[in-house]
């Protein structure tokens, strides 16, 4: 699965896209997943919303292994 | 039926253009809020402005906001226009337009709406310092809401 990263995450990981073996779970597991595989975007990670499939989802939410995923750090636009 | 126009742009925003569009026979007011680029902020002097977004969502949350701005202001009309690449200092980076019946409700969802494009659109900011470091805008506080989906 790709995760995409936007702004001062894309910056912290160096990175664009990142790339994890993922056979589906829920948001939570992908956060924690993305967080393993990626140390340095963690500490905006845990600040940040998660998008599925163009949508908002929360922790709870199920994250099928096509699911097109980003992460949505803190937002400054305005 | 009320006008809704939502969009990304990454050209200059016509604002007179973008009052234009909310423009209304029923509407007895109509309101244009202007953000722009600030070049100094306190002491600390700002040299550009550049704003990357998730555009698919950026879009899609634009749409919700703008249609539940209308639905709970009842208004007339609602246009909101975010600029995204290099914005030069002292340029419009976002535009929000709304007309109503009265003033009461126009003003209050133009204020309504830029809280919520500054708490939920998925845009960035990256500001660059007098010294040239560049540095993206990630605010403390809560993460983007979840928010209603769009309606067909």
């Amino acid at each position: 699965m790709s995760v995409q990263f936007f702004a001062g995450m894309a910056e912290a990981a160096g990175m664009r896209r990142l790339t994890i073996g993922w056979s589906g779970g829920s948001v939570a597991e992908l956060r924690a997943a993305i967080a393993a595989a990626c140390p340095a975007v963690g500490a905006l990670l845990a600040r940040s919303a998660v998008a599925v499939d163009g949508r908002y989802a929360t922790d709870a939410a199920a994250v099928p292994a096509t699911a097109d995923v980003a992460v949505i750090p803190p937002v400054s636009g305005g | 039926m009320a006008v809704v126009v939502c969009r990304l742009v990454n050209g200059e925003i016509d604002t007179a253009a973008v009052l234009a569009t909310v423009a209304d026979v029923a509407a007895g007011a109509h309101v244009l809020f202007v953000g722009t680029t600030r070049g100094v902020t306190g002491d600390v002097v700002t040299r550009g402005l550049e704003y990357e977004a998730h555009e698919p969502l950026a879009r899609s949350v634009l749409c919700a906001l703008a249609e539940e701005a209308v639905r709970t202001h009842t208004l007339s009309g609602c246009a909101v226009v975010h600029r995204l690449g290099a914005v030069p200092v002292g340029s419009a980076s976002v535009a929000v337009a709304t007309s109503a019946p009265h003033r009461r409700e126009a003003f209050a969802a133009a204020e309504w709406l830029m809280e919520r494009i500054k708490r939920d659109v998925p845009i960035w900011k990256r500001e660059e310092a007098a010294d040239g470091s560049r540095t993206w805008v990630h605010p403390d506080g809560p993460p983007a809401a979840v928010v209603p989906e769009r309606r067909p």
